[in-house]
């Protein structure tokens, strides 16, 4: 049985998308009930341009690997 | 009097989620010539990608939401009241307040090595409202926060006893 190596970046794709949605919720909470100071904006400018950091650096080894090669469940034996 | 817990608590939380960070490193460092046949693999080295990338994103996440959880604890003092606000979660979040009168006591306690060294712990407000006990957890000062307490409440109750009076002179 084999299966494409694709499903595996769909659902790493899900991982980021839960990613980004916790990312806007903290940052909603910190600027609705936090205070709107230099240091707070810095801050989440700093998170956000290490997130784009993280996500360029995996897309740089991501955009590499052919997704649409097949993968078989079983192990083949060789007798 | 605006009061938050002691940047020591952030610290240590952070740190914790760096050495998090610098687990895998470790491990290639320590395993390198044994797991090195992954990286060549055609099937674990997408997949190793794919996980060390979620990996160091989560990891940063949790950075981040444990300092906004830190930064909207917080608890204010005013000339009139005390009010606690407590960030219980992403999505809950609790703010009480009480007047500085219907305060009946006020304690403050110092437990462990770092909170004495670094002077800070937890400052326990007694009332007579519906929420009968605040907590200031783990905040810098506490000594000079109770004492500052204490004589704003008593400030205050005499302010309230005085417009008491005076209501009832008027009727």
């Amino acid at each position: 049985m084999e299966i494409s190596l694709s499903i595996f970046y769909y659902i790493y794709l899900i991982f980021v998308i839960i990613y980004l949605f916790y990312t806007f919720s903290n940052i909603y909470h910190l600027v609705r009930f936090g205070f709107l100071s230099v240091s707070n904006i810095t801050l989440i400018f700093f998170y956000l341009a290490v997130s784009i950091l993280i996500l360029t650096i995996s897309w740089r080894y991501i955009s590499q690997i052919n997704w649409h090669q097949m993968i078989s469940l079983i192990p083949q034996f060789q007798f | 009097m605006l009061l938050r817990r002691h940047p020591f608590i952030i610290l240590v939380r952070i740190i914790s989620w760096a050495i998090i960070a610098l687990l895998p490193l470790i491990f290639y460092l320590i395993l390198g010539e044994i797991v090195a046949g992954f990286f060549t693999h055609e099937v674990f080295w997408p997949i190793l990608v794919l996980f060390t990338s979620i990996y160091y994103l989560y990891i940063w996440l949790f950075m981040f939401s444990s300092f906004v959880d830190y930064y909207l604890d917080a608890w204010v003092v005013t000339n009139y009241r005390i009010i606690n606000i407590e960030q219980k979660g992403l999505f809950h979040r609790v703010i009480s307040e009480q007047r500085l009168y219907r305060i009946q006591d006020v304690t403050s306690e110092l437990k462990g090595f770092f909170p004495t060294f670094l002077n800070f712990g937890n400052i326990y407000v007694q009332t007579a409202g519906e929420a009968e006990r605040f907590v200031f957890k783990q905040v810098p000062n506490p000594y000079q926060v109770v004492s500052k307490i204490t004589k704003l409440v008593e400030e205050n109750k005499k302010f309230h006893n005085l417009m008491m009076a005076e209501d009832k002179i008027s009727t």
